[in-house]
């Protein structure tokens, strides 16, 4: 599929913003149980490499899943901590962030040596929508992507629903807004901040799995790049709505796409400007006041 | 009888924290389709019991029975499907959140659905059947405290209680609130359900309440109809053998010396741009206690922190002494650091003008000589302030302001969570220090406490001060702007 410099830009946006949305969703539910999980990097590089050892068996799928698993498994580290317990989740996120990305650096090299570097998986590649993906500019941003993508366009509007519509996210919603008026009603905060926290352990390790599977084809020490904490300032420009998020996760991923836009089109600035870019925004966000307003009212709170 | 005419019984039960024996083998029957007032001072254990009922807490022995069936609760779950509902001192509702979302919280299922319309009819339906009519989609933030009050009594409806537990619940209502409140609660055991309410006021409880029980330090004291006790007894039973010494209160005669404090025409708006107070001119004088009385909002709050030299007005002119003590109402969040020993929230009150090194050992004499002068229970001055009880803290307050003899002082609702004889203590040491000739501006929003001890009255009504005389019915007019 050929097009012009502004189509390229379109599809590398979303395409970067696919591991970030996972990743971020992920957040959201964790946060609107109250809980800020800043280890999140760490549930993705553990995705990541979890994707690289489970897609050698040949299958994408079991990567995927191997991804999920991983991810599951750092965050259940994280809500033993946290919720359990109750040590200081910020202190608890970074060191879990830290494990993540020394972990898995010390497997990779142990399991393929140090030359590791030209080691391929299997990916997935590209399944454009017969009609769809022909729409002129945005067609192949949107629908000439890979089914990972696809998936978002169900699961956005299926979080919002569950959010607002559904009995348990009720509850997950009055846990993070205020644990004790939840508890006199009968619900259990700390297993309603496990269960999320477990999701948004499988969503960062998704996000994972993503860079590695349907981007990269292999793995790189560290290659998460932040994209955990960029996923915790994506929520907060998302203001905590399913759709907020996934508004953002596109702008990020735009925001980092500008590169290959100034690529194609022999723009001279250098690179590492757009680069730049997202993290100053990020900044931005996180100075301004509006940002705190929609915020769930116990985030961060450690329980009693 | 047999014991399912008791809608909830707790037979011997004990609850320990740490080395705190709260309950002490209590028991406590309830009869079906009575209303049943739980008396007891701060501290008694009323509360403690009540989450055990509701499966807040689990008892470390005893039993707890509804309608006659021995009950295990793993938590409140349990308890609200067995019918007990519970209306918490502090509310227990989602301020984020609208009022048909807090009703439905509790609704069970990963994917079972919550239909805002749904819960709506139902906020609507539970009005219509029992008079607590709300405004399903207003968020909780914006209602008043009565009517949130009303959503937790709709939230325990919602999950069909038949045993309705309220703790302290006119606490924070007006006087007309609270009789709404008590005939909505009368009707409702008319219909065959049960009320326990948990209360420190003797005489509500014996006139609305079928049967009574007291608690004191774990323990119950005294339990039977309340037809049948009289409020002497019952004040008794509540707050041990003999009442203190300071109940009876010898006032001192103390004739009004020079002013102390003097506000001339001060007025003040607020950061809202609300004009607080309007032109007011009032004084305070060595060895006297002013009285201040206000509806909520009157002004009252900002003219104490104008008395005290804690906020500045934008006109007229104020003469303060040097030394002024103040004792806020909101005691935890504005005159003590709960996470600090009594020392450090001693030595903070002069924090602002240290240099150099802190003079501990100083600090330490004071702190010691602080609470044994003004009687704080505490296991020492490293304890931190949030062990200490309510009573105590407002004791250690008090007697850190009146520290160093300071010319005026100034207290707003300074029994306001106390039990009675703590209470009476506080007040016995407003009066002494009136007598050693400090000049005492106190604002209580209990009006016959500030007219019990009140040498003059001053009434705030929409910014403006009225001197009145001190007596009731005099303050009540001024109260609402007549005169």
């Amino acid at each position: 599929m050929s097009g012009g410099p502004l189509t390229a830009f379109l599809e590398a946006g979303v395409r970067t913003a696919t591991p970030l949305a996972y990743a971020a969703l992920g957040e959201l539910v964790v946060e609107r149980a109250g809980v800020i999980n800043i280890g999140l990097e760490g549930a993705i590089i553990g995705g990541a490499f979890g994707a690289l050892v489970f897609a050698d068996t040949g299958s994408v799928p079991l990567g995927f899943a191997g991804a999920a698993l991983a991810g599951i498994l750092v965050a259940a580290l994280f809500a033993l901590f946290v919720v359990t317990l109750r040590t200081d989740q910020i202190i608890t996120g970074t060191a879990m962030s830290m494990l993540g990305l020394g972990l898995t650096g010390t497997l990779y090299r142990t399991m393929y040596g140090s030359a590791g570097a030209s080691l391929h998986t299997p990916t997935i590649a590209p399944a454009p929508v017969p009609g769809l993906s022909a729409i002129p500019v945005i067609g192949p941003a949107l629908f000439d992507q890979p089914v990972v993508t696809y998936a978002l366009y169900v699961l956005v509007p299926a979080l919002a629903w569950w959010f607002y519509r559904s009995a348990a996210g009720l509850a997950l919603r009055a846990v993070g807004e205020h644990p004790e008026a939840a508890r006199g009603a009968g619900i259990s905060p700390d297993r309603v901040q496990w269960a999320a926290i477990l999701f948004g352990g499988a969503m960062g390790g998704i996000g994972g799995g993503t860079l590695v599977l349907a981007q990269v084809g292999t793995f790189a020490e560290g290659m998460s790049a932040g994209r955990g904490f960029i996923a915790i300032a994506i929520v907060v420009l998302g203001r905590w709505t399913p759709f907020g998020v996934a508004g953002a996760a596109l702008l990020f991923g735009a925001a980092s796409a500008l590169q290959t836009l100034a690529q194609t089109t022999g723009w001279t600035m250098p690179y590492q400007l757009p680069l730049a870019f997202p993290y100053v925004l990020t900044l931005v966000l996180l100075a301004s006041a509006r940002a705190r307003t929609a915020a769930p009212a116990a985030l961060g709170q450690r329980s009693a | 009888m047999t014991d399912a005419a008791f809608a909830l019984s707790l037979r011997g039960v004990t609850k320990q924290f740490g080395s705190t024996v709260a309950l002490d083998s209590a028991g406590f029957d309830v009869r079906a389709g009575t209303l049943h007032a739980l008396l007891g001072e701060n501290g008694a254990g009323k509360t403690t019991l009540m989450r055990l009922a509701f499966g807040m807490l689990r008892p470390d022995a005893g039993t707890i029975e509804t309608y006659g069936t021995a009950r295990e609760w793993r938590s409140t779950a349990d308890a609200i499907a067995a019918g007990i509902g519970m209306v918490h001192q502090h509310f227990l509702l989602v301020p984020a959140m609208t009022v048909a979302e807090n009703v439905s919280l509790g609704d069970r299922g990963l994917f079972r659905g919550f239909d805002p319309r749904v819960a709506a009819d139902r906020v609507r339906r539970i009005g219509a059947q029992t008079g607590l009519v709300l405004d399903p989609a207003a968020r909780v933030a914006d209602l008043p405290v009565g009517a949130q009050q009303r959503l937790e009594i709709v939230k325990a409806l919602a999950r069909d209680a038949k045993i309705l537990i309220l703790d302290e619940p006119t606490a924070v209502l007006s006087p007309a609130e609270s009789q709404e409140l008590y005939s909505w609660l009368r009707s409702f055991v008319a219909r065959g359900r049960t009320v326990v309410l948990i209360t420190h006021k003797v005489r509500e409880a014996l006139a609305i309440a079928d049967d009574v029980t007291v608690l004191r330090r774990g323990r119950v004291v005294l339990s039977g109809r309340s037809h049948e006790l009289a409020e002497p007894a019952v004040i008794n039973a509540m707050i041990g053998s003999a009442a203190p010494d300071e109940m009876q209160w010898p006032m001192a005669d103390s004739t009004p010396g020079v002013p102390v404090i003097s506000l001339q025409h001060v007025s003040m708006t607020d950061s809202r741009g609300v004009q607080r107070l309007r032109d007011v001119s009032m004084e305070v004088c060595a060895g006297e206690i002013v009285g201040i009385a206000g509806v909520e909002g009157s002004g009252q709050h900002e003219l104490l922190r104008v008395l005290a030299g804690r906020l500045a007005p934008d006109g007229g002119s104020v003469r303060l002494p040097a030394r002024i003590g103040f004792v806020p109402e909101d005691r935890l969040r504005d005159a003590l650091i709960p996470t600090m020993t009594l020392v450090e929230n001693l030595a903070l009150k002069e924090a602002g003008g240290a240099r150099g090194m802190m003079q501990w050992t100083s600090y330490e004499a004071r702190a010691l000589g602080t609470i044994r002068e003004h009687d704080v229970h505490t296991s020492g001055v490293r304890s931190l302030a949030s062990a200490l009880s309510g009573g105590n803290q407002q004791k250690f307050v008090l007697g850190r302001e009146l520290e160093g003899s300071p010319d005026a002082l100034v207290v707003e609702n300074p029994t306001r969570g106390l039990d009675i004889r703590a209470a009476t203590r506080v007040l016995a040491e407003l009066r002494s220090a009136r007598t050693s000739g400090v000049a005492v501006a106190m604002y209580s929003s209990d009006l016959d406490e500030v007219l019990s001890i009140a040498d003059r009255m001053i009434v705030c009504f929409d910014g403006r001060v009225t001197d009145t005389p001190v007596e009731a019915d005099a303050v009540a007019r001024a109260l609402l702007g007549l005169s």
